[in-house]
């Protein structure tokens, strides 16, 4: 039993030191010369885009989510041990189950640039982002690329100015988006072309498919969103949005500060049980 | 020794284990965990057999403990991030838990008591089952047993050069253990269809009350991973503190039941 103590408390003692050692130092990101990449998050309601700056050649998709949470305040939750997107933009299941609301979960799209979506057969952990790339995710049922809804259409250029700029031509940007809006849609009804090694046919029928609009709901809200977020200004760039991102996987009502309630019933129980399980153990003898 | 007066009918115990290792399997909520961990110290505290398998306790608490630290360890093969290495720590804590629940059954109940229970067509199965489970309880005697010989005849070896010394006597221990069973089945007339039940096991109300806590706190916990009523996977990225539900702790509690009572019964 001394021994079991001692590797209990060696435990206890090393871990902090372990996980603070391996965690690896936050990157800080500000908006600079260097690549960037687009994020598309679409949760059905409304579409939100990200024009990211990646701080490095490139980075996984899961990264790509965190760079958009610390420079433009994406809410983001990961489950599965930081595998898979639980919940962005305030969407999707608090815990650590991802797929906790299915047949609703966050589908991963790849974009082929010129308003073509391809369902991404790897998980967003798995496929590297570099610069000019853009990326999708879009909050629905269905399994495949032929069945979940696909982003709107949109390429890099109508996130991300041309100029690498900051907050410049923001304008110009926002036309090009609402232009693309309504070709949205059809990638989501033809979805069945829209498969991977089918980027060019998807993205050809997008483009005669314009006129078609999405319900709605979605093209109302879209314009709007889209002109408001494509580039943030440079000073809602420099706050890194810290608490939002929190906010994104504490429900409402625990505080964010400290364990729930329940928590110390627990301990106590613990508490109780382990003491008297010692109790126990001591009078009925050590051997018979 | 199972049919000893006062003792609970094995599937008393066997509804215990698998209730709580069902808790156990569907959440890695670390607070769950640790209370399941508790109630199996408690229930082992207070009912085991006395005896060496009653060690497989401590022996099932430090593999659990070795594994939990292995599956942390592995998150060095992926990216390291905090939220991974907590996630990895709490997919260890439920083997851990999982482990030591399967010690408390070890160490409360005769694996060849839970033998009997089986139907007679099913009675070989039953037979491999209990002897892979007896495995860990019987190597343990076992070396213990070596090396209490080893210490009378003055033999000391240093604990790592120990292990080959320990080990050939000890895989001789476990065939000598094996023929012998396999005479006393022979001699009984297993496989020949003259068995006969010797003196079966009554349940008592203690028991029932033990299957119907067991059944309680896995059928709440099963219900909360369906019904997705609680929170059974804590957030770990971002990192959150874990949602606790009173009723699932209430439920892992339930657990603790068989281990309250007079201590002379088991």
């Amino acid at each position: 039993v001394p021994r079991l103590r001692a590797l209990l408390a060696g435990l206890v003692l090393t871990a902090p030191a372990f996980t603070s050692v391996l965690a690896a130092p936050a990157p800080a990101c500000a908006a600079g010369p260097g690549p960037r990449a687009a994020l598309v998050v679409d949760t059905g309601a409304s579409v939100t885009t990200y024009c990211v700056a990646l701080g490095a050649s490139s980075v996984d998709g899961l990264e790509l989510i965190r760079l958009a949470g610390r420079q433009h305040g994406l809410a983001y939750s990961f489950g599965f041990g930081g595998q898979a997107v639980c919940s962005l933009a305030g969407v999707g299941p608090s815990g650590g189950d991802c797929f906790a609301e299915y047949p609703d979960f966050w589908g991963f799209w790849r974009g082929n640039g010129s308003g073509g979506w391809s369902w991404s057969s790897s998980g967003a952990g798995g496929v590297s982002v570099g610069g000019g790339d853009i990326e999708g995710w879009t909050w629905g049922s269905g399994d495949s690329g032929s069945t979940h809804p696909a982003p709107p259409a949109l390429a890099f250029d109508d996130v991300c100015e041309p100029s690498g700029g900051g907050g410049a031509g923001s304008g110009g940007g926002s036309g090009g988006a609402g232009g693309s809006q309504g070709g949205g849609d059809s990638g989501g009804g033809d979805a069945g072309l829209v498969e991977p090694g089918n980027d060019e046919e998807a993205a050809g029928s997008d483009d005669g498919a314009q006129s078609e609009g999405r319900s709605p709901s979605r093209s109302k809200a879209e314009p709007r969103r889209e002109r408001d977020r494509p580039t943030p200004s440079p000073s809602e760039r420099a706050a890194p949005d810290g608490p939002d991102i929190r906010a994104a996987g504490a429900r409402a009502d625990d505080p964010p500060g400290g364990p729930p309630a329940a928590t110390y019933l627990a301990v106590v129980a613990i508490a109780v049980l382990v003491v008297g399980g010692r109790l126990r153990l001591r009078s009925r003898g050590p051997a018979r | 020794v199972s049919a000893e007066r006062g003792s609970r009918h094995p599937g008393a115990w066997i509804a215990w284990s698998t209730g709580a290792g069902a808790c156990a399997f569907v959440t890695t909520n670390p607070v769950y965990l640790l209370v399941l961990g508790a109630v199996a110290w408690f229930v082992y505290a207070s009912r085991r057999v006395p005896g060496p398998t009653a060690r497989s306790f401590r022996v099932f608490l430090i593999a659990g403990l070795m594994t939990m630290v292995v599956r942390t360890a592995l998150v060095v093969l992926g990216t390291v991030t905090v939220e991974a290495t907590v996630f990895a720590a709490l997919e260890g804590l439920r083997l851990a838990a999982i482990l030591v629940i399967f010690g408390a059954f070890n160490a409360v109940t005769d694996p060849f008591g839970v033998v009997r229970l089986a139907p007679r067509r099913f009675h070989e199965p039953a037979l491999a089952a209990a002897l892979a489970l007896s495995i860990a309880p019987r190597t343990v005697a076992s070396v213990q047993r070596v090396r209490e010989a080893q210490r009378l005849r003055g033999i000391r070896i240093s604990p790592w050069r120990a292990l080959p010394a320990l080990a050939v006597p000890v895989l001789e221990n476990g065939m000598e253990d094996a023929v012998m069973l396999a005479e006393s089945m022979d001699a009984r007339g297993h496989g020949r269809g003259r068995r006969t039940r010797y003196r079966p096991q009554a349940w008592s109300p203690a028991a029932v009350v033990t299957v119907a806590a067991a059944a309680l706190a896995a059928a709440a916990f099963i219900w909360a991973a369906f019904g997705g009523w609680a929170e059974l996977h804590p957030p770990t990225s971002p990192l959150g503190w874990p949602e606790v539900d009173t009723w699932l702790v209430g439920a892992v509690l339930l657990l603790a039941v068989p281990g309250f009572g007079p201590e002379g019964e088991r």
